[in-house]
């Protein structure tokens, strides 16, 4: 069943949650809303869910308006942050319960359950309760609560975030196979860029109750839409500098550094009057610790080994930027050094409505 | 040198804790003791003087008189039926009622205002409504009825556990009701399997102070009931002061068995009791 809200406002007395949105999820497709705290995202899925009725907008699930139908009538599923297991019941009893309440019969009901659990690894843990189990296994109970009774639409609020680390990574290869596998539409909420990058078709990014951009992951992070969805999604986060064009020189201007650039005023209708945002990901910039021409001349600020690259921190006039090195590469503070843009990659954002300007 | 001014100190200020709780003790039990001797001496015993600390000799007279052939196991039965139901019905209501409050959001300025209307209540001095009450009844023929009384002890009790379950539902994460709903619960049924069942420990708390609350209420019995088919334990007891004489021992045997239900289903709760005060203590 496809999603689809329709210019749904949510407001809490005086603070607007959601602000005219309006998206559509087709059928099968895992959708992120990605978005820092505060920014809707919670809100919309739980608008989806039926616990919160919208102050205004439709939204549809399967072609059919949902606003007057309650949360149980519309066939959803929704795993919590807190995984919400019921304390007093066994995990067995827990993946049942929904199955419960629709009068399935009682063998029919532990049939479906013990195979949910086989396949999320949980079935040895049927007959213990909650508080027994690990953060991992809890949330597998969750999962499979939600799964055992194949709804319309899985809606999930940050799932992984009480996981630990290592955890969380494996989680998400495991839910993503999830998803595809049974061929549910998702709706995925999350802060973590990381988890929205890997785990979506496609990601939504949210900011103050508005959609800011949605687009498959990769839109996302190489045409981002505005500076804002450019800086929120890859880490470390894409380098952004304030130029002016000097129509003369044929260069970008900024602080401390003139970078010529010929094929970038070609492909960019720019005017000399406006400010621009210059916009370049970390890894499209190559560290050099020699002069080349059309580099941008700056100073070592930190370096920091990951192992397997070095992120370099470069002063350019008062900015600082960073860029991926090679893993061997090694350099004092305040060395002298050149950063070569990747011209293709470069990406021009209007300063003032902070948007993309397009190529030609 | 040090070390053994500390242990002194030490000792002598656990003997002074310990003797203070000892003090305290007999002050509070003292009472509840003597009655029970009372109820077991003769009439001589219970006027000699020096009084006796404890009844040179066992009698049951008492016992036997103040049981067979009176009224007494009468008002008791109305006892238990008047306060057991209003507290049935207190803890129902006020259960709804709680968890209404609790969960739903209503204006901060009604939330104020319907809290203070709960606490008011309790403000009024009862004797202040008891003639209004007593005229009322009498015209809606409530007077000496169980179902007059009941009215009136839900009254009493309703605002408290209201109050009180409103704290225990507060405990439950909302998450699990929304959990129950999103799988296929309406409200009540998520209320019903889901979040009673984990306020057990408060329901019972509740149900405890309110029982306690209107099992020794003498006021309103005195005035709204007439009759031994209505008469509860307390203003039964009270009979035993007579124009001419104070049944000081048959007195002494009622109030004995009379504090012998509500200890009971205490010691049977108290497990719960604790629990469910601290319960919301910490977070």
């Amino acid at each position: 069943m496809d999603v689809q809200y329709e210019h749904l406002t949510k407001k809490f007395g005086a603070v607007t949650a959601l602000d005219d949105f309006t998206l559509h999820v087709p059928d099968g497709d895992f959708l992120v809303l990605l978005g820092p705290s505060g920014c809707g995202k919670t809100t919309a899925l739980r608008c989806l869910a039926g616990l919160e009725k919208p102050t205004s907008g439709i939204i549809r699930i399967g072609g059919k308006v949902v606003n007057r139908l309650q949360p149980r009538d519309r066939d959803v599923a929704l795993v919590f942050q807190s995984y919400a297991l019921y304390p007093q019941m066994t995990v067995g009893n827990n993946i049942m319960y929904p199955l419960r309440i629709r009068h399935i019969p009682k063998e029919e009901r532990l049939r479906m359950a013990h195979d949910v659990a086989r396949r999320l690894e949980i079935d040895a843990l049927f007959d213990r309760r909650p508080n027994q189990l690990s953060g991992g296994q809890r949330q597998r109970v969750a999962l499979a609560r939600a799964i055992v009774r194949n709804p319309n639409v899985f809606l999930m609020d940050e799932p992984l975030s009480n996981l630990d680390a290592r955890l969380r990574v494996n989680m998400r290869a495991e839910l993503k196979h999830l998803q595809k596998t049974l061929g549910t539409t998702t709706v995925y909420v999350t802060h973590d860029q990381a988890e929205a990058m890997t785990m979506a078709d496609r990601i939504a990014v949210m900011r103050d109750g508005r959609l800011e951009q949605v687009g498959t992951p990769d839109e996302i992070y190489f045409s981002p839409e505005t500076v804002y969805v450019a800086g929120f999604v890859g880490s470390p986060a894409m380098n952004l500098l304030n130029v002016r064009v000097d129509s003369a020189s044929r260069a970008l201007v900024g602080d401390g550094f003139s970078l010529s650039a010929t094929s970038v005023l070609e492909a960019h209708a720019v005017d000399e009057t406006k400010h621009y945002i210059l916009g370049v990901r970390p890894e499209h910039l190559t560290l050099s610790l020699e002069a080349h021409p059309g580099s941008i001349a700056g100073a070592v600020y930190a370096v920091e080994p990951m192992g397997n690259e070095t992120l370099v921190y470069v002063k350019v006039g008062q900015s600082t930027l960073v860029a991926r090195a090679d893993a061997m590469l090694r350099a004092a503070v305040n060395t002298p050094c050149w950063l070569e843009i990747r011209e293709d990659r470069l990406l021009l954002f209007d300063a003032e409505t902070e948007r993309r300007v397009p190529r030609r | 040198m040090d070390t053994r001014r500390f242990e002194w100190s030490n000792i002598i200020g656990t003997a002074i804790k310990y003797a203070v709780l000892l003090l305290i003790m007999v002050i509070v039990l003292f009472p509840i003791y003597w009655m029970v001797i009372t109820s077991f001496k003769g009439r001589l015993e219970l006027t000699t003087y020096p009084p006796t600390l404890f009844p040179k000799n066992i009698i049951l007279d008492n016992y036997r008189d103040a049981f067979s052939d009176s009224d007494i196991p009468r008002y008791m039965l109305n006892s238990v039926i008047v306060v057991g139901v209003s507290t049935l019905i207190s803890l129902f209501f006020g259960t709804l009622a709680g968890y209404s409050l609790a969960r739903f959001a209503f204006t901060p300025t009604f939330k104020r205002q319907i809290s203070f209307w709960i606490l008011s209540t309790r403000m009024i001095p009862p004797i202040v409504t008891i003639i209004p009450i007593f005229l009322i009844y009498r015209n809606l023929q409530l007077l000496n009825t169980y179902a007059g009384m009941i009215i009136v002890y839900v009254g009493f009790t309703l605002p408290f556990t209201t109050w009180m379950m409103r704290a225990f539902v507060r405990e439950v994460p909302v998450d699990l009701e929304e959990a129950a709903m999103v799988d296929g619960d309406t409200r009540l049924t998520a209320l019903l399997r889901i979040v009673l069942p984990l306020t057990a420990p408060g329901l019972v708390a509740t149900a405890i102070f309110s029982l306690i609350l209107v099992w020794n209420e003498f006021l309103f019995a005195l005035i709204l009931t007439t009759t031994s088919a209505t008469i509860t334990l307390p203003v039964g007891i009270s009979g035993f002061v007579s124009q001419f004489e104070v049944l000081w021992g048959q007195m002494s045997a009622v109030g004995t068995v009379a504090i012998i239900p509500i200890l009971i289903f205490t010691l049977a709760v108290q497990r719960y009791l604790v629990r469910g005060l601290t319960l919301g203590a910490v977070k």
